[in-house]
């Protein structure tokens, strides 16, 4: 069962990657269209996900200008550990929610979004379903 | 969802429509009901985008209706409120005001007929309780505002009405984080099926009213809750009003003007997890009638009002060991 500590390591991302990739809800509702890469950072630690057709083809640790991607996710490791557990805590529970506090309250300790506004709005459930489903993989809901 | 029913049970509301006046335009609007004629009015607002379905638990909560009659309506242009047949309103945007939002919860609890009715909405209904008691304080018994904030800016985005995005599901889903996670999963994801039926530009056109044209951080000395009672009840949850912000709007407010905070719930609270919202909003209507003679906790919990939460919800079943 993966652990706070074990959180973001390599171990790690192939578990939610596998969980991802045989989620349900990505599979329904148009979301095989869902190809937009995105990347998350953890403190210093980025990672890129490349996606296809609602799935994960690849994920990229530390990508380059070799590499391209529509919009990604910021924030500290404690905002991330937050946002990871089964029951998280007011404002870092969901993304969206934790972006408003930082962008618009201009609070500290949340995530942040960055990238392509219109691409994330354009995919918003397929890449927020993705978001949550790190919670399952980390929370070993995942099969 | 608390409640069970049997094959052929029939749920005990009904629906009808109603014409009221508003600004000088005859609107046809939808209303369910459910409780006794003679019962204390609780007429219920829905949240920005949305329609009275939001309602559905509390119409049929029996501990309520035994002796509320429970009333919530679509506004114009949501639900079953259709557009005025008299305006050629496709050539403008649909916008919400303060203004006109008052108006016409006013119109309608004039054309129902509601003698010192209770007023209760959440996220724009809870905020234009600030308009009400500041415009027509003497029409309501006292104002429950759900969600309630001075201020609640930033969420009037082009995203949510524009051509290149499936607005349908964008605005459902850009409210998904406004629920905690302690809600179950079926009536989150009923509430943001409730989202998905919205027409185009309406939620938009609501949070107008919601992030633009509301704002009371420098009028709170205009609200008269000594006239008429105001209860600013915001969700842990509710990133957009919190607790705090209700704590704030309460304290400018000054006499009259009671704030408690929903733990463990968030901003659409009767829709979200009604079981423990029902709980809650009971407290806050026994303090209202009077059957409840100490003063309401700051932090309302599922303890204080015997509810057990489900086990936290995770976004998808755990394989068996």
């Amino acid at each position: 069962m993966a652990t706070e500590t074990e959180f973001a390591t390599h171990e790690w991302w192939e578990s939610y990657k596998e969980t991802v990739n045989s989620d349900p809800e990505m599979q329904v509702r148009g979301h095989d269209k869902f190809s937009e890469n995105f990347y998350v950072e953890i403190g210093d630690e980025r990672v890129l996900l490349e996606m296809d057709g609602g799935r994960i083809a690849n994920l990229v640790p530390n990508p380059t200008l070799n590499h391209q991607w529509s919009f990604g996710v910021e924030g500290d490791r404690e905002a991330w550990e937050e946002f990871v557990q089964e029951t998280p805590p007011a404002f870092n529970h969901e993304i969206i929610a934790s972006h408003y506090r930082s962008a618009v309250r201009n609070e500290d300790g949340h995530l942040m979004l960055t990238g392509n506004n219109k691409k994330i709005f354009q995919n918003l459930r397929a890449f927020q379903r993705t978001l949550d489903l790190m919670r399952v993989a980390h929370n070993n809901g995942g099969s | 969802m608390s409640e069970t029913y049997q094959q052929g049970e029939i749920e005990p509301i009904t629906g009808k429509y109603v014409h009221a006046e508003i600004e000088g335009v005859d609107h046809r609007i939808y209303f369910e009901e459910a409780g006794p004629e003679d019962g204390i009015p609780l007429l219920c607002q829905h949240t920005a985008g949305n329609n009275c379905q939001e309602w559905r638990h509390l119409l049929t909560d029996d501990d309520i209706t035994e002796e509320f009659r429970v009333i919530a309506h679509d506004l114009p242009y949501h639900g079953k409120s259709v557009p005025p047949t008299t305006q050629e309103w496709w050539k403008e945007d649909y916008t919400m005001t303060g203004k006109r939002f008052a108006e016409t919860l006013v119109s309608i609890a004039d054309a129902l007929e509601l003698e010192d009715p209770i007023y209760m909405g959440s996220s724009m209904g809870g905020n234009i309780t600030l308009e009400l008691a500041d415009w027509y304080p003497d029409r309501f018994q006292a104002l429950i505002g759900l969600e309630c904030g001075a201020h609640s800016p930033g969420f009037y985005i082009d995203w949510l009405d524009h051509p290149q995005v499936n607005t349908t599901e964008v605005n459902a889903y850009s409210c998904w984080g406004l629920m905690a996670p302690q809600s179950p999963e079926a009536a989150r994801r009923e509430t943001m099926y409730l989202y998905e039926q919205g027409a185009t530009g309406v939620f938009k056109g609501d949070l107008y009213y919601y992030s633009v044209d509301h704002d009371y951080r420098d009028k709170l000395d205009q609200v008269n809750a000594d006239e008429c009672p105001l209860y600013a009840v915001n969700g842990e949850y509710d990133y957009l009003t919190t607790p705090e912000d209700g704590r704030q709007t309460a304290d400018g407010i000054g006499e009259g003007a009671i704030a408690v905070e929903m733990a463990e719930i968030g901003h659409f609270p009767m829709s979200e997890h009604p079981e423990l919202f029902n709980a809650y909003v009971r407290e806050i209507l026994d303090h209202i009638t009077g059957e409840r003679e100490e003063d309401l906790p700051d932090v309302l919990t599922p303890d204080h009002v015997g509810i057990e939460l489900h086990p936290p919800a995770p976004a998808r079943e755990k394989p068996a060991e």
